[in-house]
């Protein structure tokens, strides 16, 4: 009874030991990427967006030389816009199918949930698109940064915006999850300081996620006081929102409209002329920007690439993707820790200038964009952006302090 | 000579089981992470269904009530691993007297459609109590303190946190196993075959309902309180019905009539949930495929099955 099964131990412990030397890399061995991203459901278009983002970069990469001579492989997983699923979809990738970095999330809940483990994982992720505050505040850690725009930079923006308005009475329509209410708590704080006299309602909206009908919440705020709305739907809840918004009225009120992330061209173009003109549309990026040489190059190609103009996912997606170059360059290695490091307090170009990892906190000061949709695209079908603003990410960004993380 | 072979064969699975961080790919430690909680979960959940022939459609509420109290008690106390433990079983078994004191009355579909009921709103609770419960974001952000008992552990190695989990899956399971093979553990299989007669014989039907309910409910909420530490979110979706569901798949895949068909099934169902999404995104087709086949042709679930099969062979 007992031999056969030494046996047994002694082949699985040889397997074992073979399969650990299989995986230290070699040099022509590509350099692997994990990329988290909602991939199902009612916001899967941003997930099919960043993904865009990411193969045009690897492969503009892949044909210059690759990263340290070695070329690029993407592996996705889909979040489903879970935490649980998110954090077992990152140890697969780290364990399973050894990828040297992290890119992705789409959700502040995601990150929330995902962010405190990535020191066990030892590898660096870069979010490209949530904005909890918290990821890079009192969550922050050495192996997690964020190129993309957070909620306290983007809500900042608004305020300034909410507050130059004749609105006096603010309510809200968001998301019932952390980005909504986010949202929500920073740009009240921020309208606050700027404009003490304003009313903040009590009586909040806030659907599920992934709600398909968004009338009972239309239908209060137009019966309401309130003359200013920010709106932090997004995605495909955005889409459908707009369009039962439009049905019964609610844009020919006279009312303040500020959508938190209304420029996303995913959304732009699934609605085309339906999305009203005259109102604040927010994003993170804004392709028709950025008057810079990476920014002409990249969203050329994105166009002749897919056909429309590129989103703030694609962009910050695309954009990580160089970062984790210029760091692995930098480090000379693919090694987790060391990326990390070379990340911390990087300067890089990007197709929205020249972008910083905060030293204090790994977010990087990039720039809100604020607009006012404007008429229809003559080529692109989607709404142009008219009294264009770009805020200084620095100095919309809360100060190291403010955020409560400790690096 | 047949008892002597089973404790072999049970030896060698933990043994092998002992030996998963060694000689499997580093992944599967998180696999069987989550194979050993749910099959907790699943084998305190089928000591009402299988044994005492009680479906109940609100088990999550248990589960994810001890998610979130060991959760809660790390983030705001930071109490020690075995402490938060405690909390989750005391919180859940008060729960389930609660539930289970209005539950265990009614019977079959009223009886399923009561737990149904219940679980919903301990869901609905989680989802809304924005302030405590973190909403439909849950509790996240909680880092794991000390183990207890002054034993000097690195919970956060998920290595470490295997050997935990099965050490704690092993006693728990040992302790319903002795419950189940008590002369309590038989009243219980009598009630399922025939509650009239148990209650002729001047048995409180009832009580033995709402105990085994307790039990049950206690033991799921150890298994949410080692999930938390886990997944390191505790989130409504854990007491949403389609976690309710999961024990009762797992049950009748791996087979009610016995008390190790829970964790084979357990087995079964996070394996091929892990291996079909690597291939396609439609595993629940898949599972619904592989449930259909088992209800019509293998009644007994995998385990009952195998057994059968091998008894035939040794004939």
């Amino acid at each position: 009874m007992k031999q056969p099964n030494l046996r047994k131990l002694m082949v699985s412990m040889v397997t074992a030991a073979t399969l650990t030397a299989g995986t230290s890399a070699y040099a022509e061995d590509p350099i692997r990427i994990g990329g988290i991203y909602i991939l199902s459901g009612s916001a899967s278009t941003y997930g099919e967006f960043a993904q865009k983002g990411i193969d045009l970069a690897v492969s503009e990469i892949n044909e210059s030389g690759g990263i340290l001579g070695r070329d690029i492989e993407m592996i996705y997983e889909d979040s489903q816009g879970k935490a649980s699923v998110a954090i077992q979809a990152a140890r697969k990738l780290v364990h399973s199918e050894d990828v040297d970095a992290l890119v992705g999330l789409d959700s502040s809940g995601v990150a929330q949930g995902m962010v405190p483990t990535m020191p066990e994982l030892q590898k660096p992720l870069i979010i490209t698109h949530a904005a909890t505050p918290d990821v890079t505040g009192e969550l922050c850690n050495p192996f997690t940064y964020r190129i993309s725009v957070n909620v306290a930079q983007n809500m900042k923006a608004a305020a300034k915006i909410a507050s130059e308005t004749d609105a006096k009475n603010w309510t809200t329509i968001g998301p019932d999850y952390s980005f909504g209410h986010q949202s929500w708590e920073y740009f009240g704080d921020y309208l606050k300081e700027i404009n003490p006299d304003v009313n903040l309602m009590s009586d909040t909206n806030f659907p599920r996620f992934g709600a398909e009908d968004f009338t009972p919440f239309i239908d209060r705020v137009m019966d309401s006081d309130a003359d200013g709305v920010l709106i932090s739907v997004w995605g495909g809840d955005l889409v459908n929102f707009v369009r039962q918004a439009s049905n019964r009225g609610f844009f020919e009120k006279d009312l303040e409209l500020m959508f938190t992330v209304g420029a996303a061209t995913e959304v732009l173009t699934a609605l085309g002329d339906r999305m009203p003109e005259g109102v604040h549309l927010s994003t993170r990026y804004w392709y028709d920007a950025y008057d810079n040489d990476i920014n002409k190059r990249f969203v050329k190609a994105y166009i002749e690439e897919y056909g429309n103009p590129p989103s703030y996912n694609a962009e910050g997606a695309y954009a990580a993707i160089y970062a984790y170059k210029q760091a692995m360059e930098a480090a000379g290695t693919t090694d987790g820790p060391a990326v990390a490091k070379a990340l911390r307090g990087m300067t890089m170009e990007a197709p929205n200038g020249t972008v910083t990892f905060r030293e204090g906190d790994n977010q990087a000061m990039v720039s809100p964009n604020w607009g006012i949709s404007g008429p229809m695209h003559p080529e692109h079908g989607i709404r142009t952006l008219t009294d264009l603003q770009i805020f200084d990410g620095e100095e919309v960004a809360r100060s190291v302090e403010e955020t409560g993380c400790k690096l | 000579m047949k008892a002597k072979v089973v404790l072999a064969c049970l030896l060698l699975v933990i043994a092998a089981l002992v030996a998963v961080p060694w000689i499997a790919s580093y992944f599967y430690v998180f696999i069987f992470t989550e194979i050993l909680i749910m099959g907790l979960f699943a084998v305190s959940f089928n000591l009402i269904f299988g044994y005492t022939g009680m479906l109940s459609f609100g088990h999550a509420a248990f589960f994810g009530v001890g998610s979130y109290a060991t959760a809660l008690v790390l983030i705001h106390l930071q109490w020690p691993f075995l402490a938060c433990l405690l909390v989750s079983m005391g919180v859940s078994a008060v729960l389930a007297l609660v539930i289970g004191y209005l539950s265990v009355r009614l019977n079959e579909v009223y009886f399923a459609m009561l737990t149904l009921a219940f679980g919903m709103m301990i869901f609905a609770i989680a989802y809304q109590w924005r302030s405590i419960t973190g909403g439909s974001d849950g509790l996240a952000g909680f880092t794991l303190g000390s183990f207890g008992l002054g034993i000097d552990l690195t919970l956060s190695n998920p290595a470490v946190y295997y050997h935990v989990v099965l050490a704690i899956v092993g006693i728990a399971s040992l302790v319903l196993y002795v419950i189940c093979r008590s002369s309590f553990g038989l009243v219980l299989k009598a009630i399922r075959q025939n509650p009239e007669r148990v209650a002729f014989a001047g048995l409180n039907v009832r009580t033995y309902r709402l105990v085994a309910f307790i039990i049950a409910g206690t033991f799921a909420g150890l298994a949410g309180g080692l999930i938390a530490p886990f997944l390191r979110v505790a989130s409504p979706e854990l007491i949403h019905w389609s976690t309710s569901a999961e024990p009762v798949l797992m049950s009748i895949l791996g087979g009610t009539g016995y008390f190790l068909g829970p964790f084979i099934g357990s087995a079964v169902f996070v394996l091929l949930e892990t291996w079909i999404t690597s291939f396609t995104g439609s595993w629940m087709l898949v599972l619904g495929i592989i449930l259909a086949l088992m209800v019509v042709f293998f009644r007994k679930g995998l385990l009952g099955t195998f057994l059968d099969w091998w008894m035939e062979v040794k004939k």
